[in-house]
């Protein structure tokens, strides 16, 4: 077996790369188990490519095939039932797992500098992966299906100028049909792998900048550890978790996360009576809804995913880290979480009522949290200065500063 | 996993056997993982299904030859006259001796996979039995091969008689 | 401080979704369980064979799938007659007779019990609730001016041993369908049991060489 690993360590950086980005790789000490998900997204990468190939290899995309196809899945296909119901699941995980990241993020300013990339690179992931969840979402050629895709497919008509045109160029057809089922399906096979290079780059970048920590501040040498085995294991377990609860919905609750009015098979002269987007979109559906001119509804739309971008420039505060240390930040940091609730439960009720205004101050109050976060991310700061600084936070900002006055200096 | 960290005095046995079935727990966890993914690629039970191919006996004519579909390969069932069979009989084949009543149940019926056993065409019915149109193969009332570069006679399903009018190809 | 988060976090997730993902325009579903033992849908079958089919199809079940709710090779061969065993449960009347009579063509039954929530309950309801009105006309309260006419009788009924008979049978042709629209839904329930075991087990290791590991680290600190 050495002898093996010495002639490739002769040819290829196999073990060099593994010991120096895995076994040795520095790690902060201190991070909490909200640090797993991460990993936890990798994994549902994983976990979706391959029921997702498997489910191809009996999946037709052909609009008089596809719901027929689907159905021979879950009844003659040797545990082909299981392998469905692992990938409609696995989508919900995923979204459920990335939020969670993503809010991680957030409450501990880990995109701040220097992590801005790994900060816009998820954001390319987000997007991504949003894609491929709506593409996936037709494939299955139920009503959701097809009027989910008809109605979103339908928001470019706000292009200005080539609206039409672009809709039906995006739909291959007048409306929804067979050949945007072909290359739905085409591009939802594709997707996936254009995200796992992607999520290469992420790790690229997360691997010069290291990981951030609930601190907030990046400590000093003597605090990191070796990744393996402390945070191998520490992951694994992890894993072992996140299977307990997404086994406990394959096997007990799968049909959640599909809508009942999906096992009709699409049918193009009737619209169901309530149209909802799978729970991962309901948040941006009603944003999307809250503005009642189609062209301000999708800028709105685009905006509520684009604008979590801007977060290294809105956020002016010269305190490091989240919201650990910085107590308005971690205000608008709830809000934001309970307003994203709200918009949930809008989104996936019909637009009547007093469910409209409720959405509409929602959106406000949605944007307005960024909007002010570069001036109440500067008061904040002045507010803290004032009442003294934590002992480690001094250093710290006291350093950041010199070395600003440093650059300076050099630039002149 | 890694052993550049066990310079724990603590107890290194205990250490390793929690690692070890740790491992092999985890280990039994992704093969059996796995099995799903590995038999959804068998037959699924629509394919299975068409392992037996129902015959209805009536309607094949005396000296007709029917060619039904089973398991995505052609079957000839033929309804001999007693002429036939007589001739069938008295001969013993070709290059590949075999008696007749040891390629029937009923000597009235003959069914045989209509696949060359030389390179697998499908023979055309010719005169007193079917010919390979591919390489010349002759193959008579038995599905004996006669001459032709084809080595066997055509291949013996296994079949049987639910009733005198009907037959199921695939269960012996 | 994490974990008040974390309840906190739970209880709103939930309250939210009871709120209803699926939001239902009847409530007035009856709480009745319908039973999916093996007599319950053979009964079932029988049922949805001899009555439904007259206009309904049920055609992702095959004749071939009677043998997994419980009937013998005889008797399956006694209800499909001539026709083959992978043929589907096809409906008699033809599409376009059926447009003349009803102005549709009778949906398909096979998921019928999961093309809304609480399906199986909401069918048992629909057969049960036909009536008939003051100008004697018979209509149905759970879904009024359906097309379908009362397939049981029940509306008409007026011997109460009889009654219970078809309201028995409606439970039944109920259970049938539920186990059509999710056939595998018992294989599934009893994988999940070694499924959750497994990793239950397999858990509790992970975490034991967690903190076996990272007790390491408190007590040397490491280089």
């Amino acid at each position: 077996m050495g002898r093996i690993v010495e002639w490739l360590d002769a040819r290829f950086p196999l073990t060099a790369f593994l010991k120096h980005e895995l076994s040795e790789y520095p790690t902060p000490r201190n991070l909490s188990y909200w640090w797993n998900f991460g990993s936890l997204a990798g994994l549902v990468l994983v976990i979706q490519i391959l029921s997702g190939i498997f489910l191809a290899m009996h999946y037709k995309a052909d609009s008089t095939l596809a719901f027929d196809s689907i159905e021979h899945i879950m009844r003659d296909v040797n545990y082909g039932w299981l392998i469905r119901y692992i990938h409609s699941t696995g989508a919900s995980a995923f979204f459920a797992v990335i939020f969670i990241h993503m809010a991680r993020t957030l409450y501990y300013g880990s995109y701040r500098a220097p992590r801005e990339l790994m900060w816009w690179t998820g954001q390319v992931l987000l997007l991504m992966l949003m894609a491929t969840a709506f593409m996936g979402y037709l494939l299955p050629w139920g009503q959701m299906s097809y009027w989910g895709a008809q109605v979103i497919t339908n928001l470019f008509r706000a292009t200005p100028f080539i609206g039409d045109q672009v809709v039906i160029w995006l739909r291959g057809d007048f409306a929804v049909g067979d050949a945007t089922l072909t290359r739905f399906f085409a591009l939802h096979y594709l997707f996936p792998f254009l995200i796992t290079g992607m999520v290469m780059v992420h790790l690229v970048a997360l691997h010069m900048v290291k990981s951030s920590n609930p601190s907030g501040i990046d400590l000093a040498a003597k605090n990191n550890i070796p990744f393996h085995p402390y945070f191998t294991v520490k992951d694994l377990f992890g894993v072992g978790v996140f299977l307990l609860i997404f086994c406990a919905f394959v096997f007990y609750s799968p049909n959640t996360f599909i809508e009942a009015e999906n096992n009709l098979p699409a049918d193009p002269m009737k619209t169901p009576a309530h149209i909802v987007p799978e729970w991962y979109f309901l948040p941006f559906y009603a944003i999307l809804r809250a503005v009642p001119d189609l062209l301000g509804g999708v800028v709105a739309m685009a905006m509520s995913v684009m604008i979590f971008a801007a977060m290294p420039y809105l956020d002016r505060s010269k305190i490091p880290g989240g919201a650990r240390h910085r107590p308005f930040f971690r205000v608008l940091f709830y809000v934001f979480a309970i307003d994203v609730l709200v918009l949930t439960y809008v989104g996936m009720k019909p637009p009547e009522g007093v469910l409209i205004p409720v959405g509409q101050v929602a959106t406000f109050i949605y944007f307005g949290l960024f909007v002010l976060l570069p001036f109440i991310s500067k008061k904040e700061e002045q507010w803290l200065r004032a009442r003294g600084l934590p002992p480690e936070l001094q250093a710290l900002v006291a350093s950041e500063e010199a070395q600003r006055a440093l650059k300076k200096k050099g630039a002149l | 996993m890694a052993d550049q960290h066990e310079q724990d005095p603590k107890d290194p046995t205990r250490r390793d056997f929690l690692n070890t079935v740790t491992g092999v727990v985890a280990g039994a966890g992704v093969v059996a993982a796995a099995w799903p993914f590995v038999q959804s690629m068998n037959p699924s039970s629509d394919v299975l299904s068409k392992s037996t191919a129902e015959v209805d006996l009536r309607g094949i004519k005396v000296g007709e030859s029917k060619t039904v579909a089973w398991q995505g390969k052609p079957v000839f069932v033929m309804r001999r006259s007693d002429a036939q069979i007589e001739a069938m009989r008295k001969s013993p084949g070709g290059k590949d001796p075999e008696p007749d009543d040891k390629r029937v149940i009923e000597p009235q019926w003959l069914v045989v996979v209509g696949l060359c056993t030389h390179l697998g065409c499908v023979p055309s019915r010719k005169d007193e039995g079917w010919f390979c149109p591919c390489h010349g193969s002759a193959y008579d009332n038995s599905g004996r091969i006669l001459h032709g570069p084809a080595p066997r006679n055509l291949e013996k399903p296994p079949y049987q008689f639910v009733s005198a009018e009907k037959i199921v190809i695939g269960k012996a | 401080m994490t974990k008040l988060r974390i309840r906190w976090a739970t209880i709103l997730l939930s309250a939210m979704l009871s709120g209803g993902v699926y939001a239902s325009s009847e409530a007035a579903l009856p709480d009745v369980k319908i039973d999916t033992s093996s007599a319950h849908l053979k009964n079932g079958a029988v049922a949805i064979l001899n009555v439904c089919t007259l206009c309904h199809s049920v055609k992702y079940v095959k004749y071939r799938s009677l043998l997994e709710i419980g009937f013998s090779t005889a008797e399956v061969d006694t209800l499909r007659g001539e026709k083959p065993l992978d043929e589907p449960f096809l409906a008699k009347l033809q599409p376009e007779s059926a447009r003349k009579v009803f102005g549709m063509v009778p949906p398909d039954l096979s998921d019928a019990a999961k093309t809304r929530k609480n399906g199986a309950a909401y069918v048992y309801a629909l057969l049960t609730s036909y009536h008939e009105d003051a100008q004697e006309h018979v209509d149905n309260k759970l879904f009024p001016g359906i097309k379908m006419p009362d397939p049981l009788g029940l509306s008409v009924e007026l011997d109460p041993a009889r009654k219970v008979k078809l309201d028995q049978r409606a439970k039944d042709i109920a259970a049938f369908l539920q186990w059509s629209a999710d056939p595998r839904a018992a294989e599934r329930e009893s994988l999940g049991v070694w499924v959750l075991g497994y990793l239950a087990v397999l858990t509790f290791l992970l975490w034991l060489v967690k903190r076996r590991v990272w007790q390491r680290l408190k007590a040397e600190g490491v280089g």
